[in-house]
C-alpha cells in the first residue's frame, strides 16, 4: 500500500511517500499506528490530517488495502 | 439546458485569461486570485502552491458538480496553478457562466469558499523579499 505525504508532512517525514506492506486490510487508526512506528511524533499532526483513499476522502469507518493509494491531506490552502 | 461545458486544469505554467464564452450565457463572472505582497503580515515575493494533483482534479470535479445542482450555470472553467508564483501574478482563474447573473455570483462565492476548505491544494512556502 501506497502512502503519500504533502506539505509539511514532506518536511516533517523526509520524503513524499512510503510504501506500507499490508497483508489484508488496515483501519485508519491502525494506519496511523504504523506510521508512528517509523515516524514517531507523526501523531502530533493527526488530528487535522484527513485521509483520502485512491482520491477521495476517506472516514473513520474506512479501510484499506493493498495496493490503495492513501494520502495524508493536511489542512488546505488554496485558491 | 444543455450540459455544462466544465473544464479543470491543474497547471504549472502562467495562467492566461480563459476565452470569452459564447454560449449564449447572460452573465459571465471571471475571478483571479493573485499573490499579495504580504504573507502573515511579512513581505514576500512569492508562494510556492503544491497539489495532490490527481485528487484536486477530482475533488474540483465533484464539487463543481454539487454545486451546479443548487447554482445552474452553462459553463465552468477552473484553472489553478502550482509551483512558485510571483507577487502579482494569477494562482487561480475561475470563469462561470449562466443565463443570469444570480446562479454565476452564488456559484463563484460558493466554489472558492469550498475549494479552500476541500481541495488538496497547499501553499508549502512563502518566499521573503530579499532586502534591497
Amino acid at each position: 500500500m501506497k502512502v503519500k505525504f504533502f506539505a509539511h508532512l514532506q518536511t516533517f517525514t523526509g520524503c513524499d511517500g512510503i510504501d506500507i506492506p499490508v497483508s489484508q486490510k488496515i483501519t485508519p487508526d491502525e494506519l496511523w499506528a504504523a506510521l508512528e512506528k517509523k515516524f514517531p511524533g507523526i501523531l502530533h499532526y493527526k488530528t487535522p490530517t484527513r485521509l483520502a483513499r485512491n482520491f477521495v476522502y476517506a472516514d473513520t469507518d474506512s479501510v484499506f488495502h493493498d495496493g490503495d493509494e492513501i494520502a495524508l491531506i493536511p489542512p488546505v490552502s488554496g485558491g | 439546458m444543455n450540459s455544462p461545458l466544465i473544464e479543470i486544469r491543474i497547471t504549472e505554467n502562467a495562467l492566461v485569461p480563459h476565452e470569452p464564452v459564447a454560449n449564449g450565457s447572460g452573465a459571465v463572472v471571471d475571478f483571479s486570485g493573485i499573490v499579495r505582497g504580504e504573507e502573515h503580515g511579512q513581505p514576500i515575493r512569492a508562494l510556492e502552491y503544491q497539489a495532490y494533483q490527481p485528487m484536486a482534479e477530482r475533488q474540483i470535479e465533484r464539487l463543481i458538480h454539487e454545486l451546479l445542482a443548487e447554482f445552474p450555470c452553462t459553463s465552468v472553467r477552473v484553472s489553478h496553478r502550482v509551483g512558485v508564483i510571483q507577487v502579482g501574478e494569477c494562482a487561480i482563474a475561475l470563469q462561470v457562466a449562466a443565463l443570469h447573473r444570480g446562479p454565476a455570483f452564488s456559484f463563484a462565492t460558493a466554489f472558492m469558499d469550498r475549494l479552500k476548505q476541500e481541495v488538496p491544494i497547499w501553499k508549502v512556502k512563502a518566499i521573503p523579499s530579499t532586502p534591497a
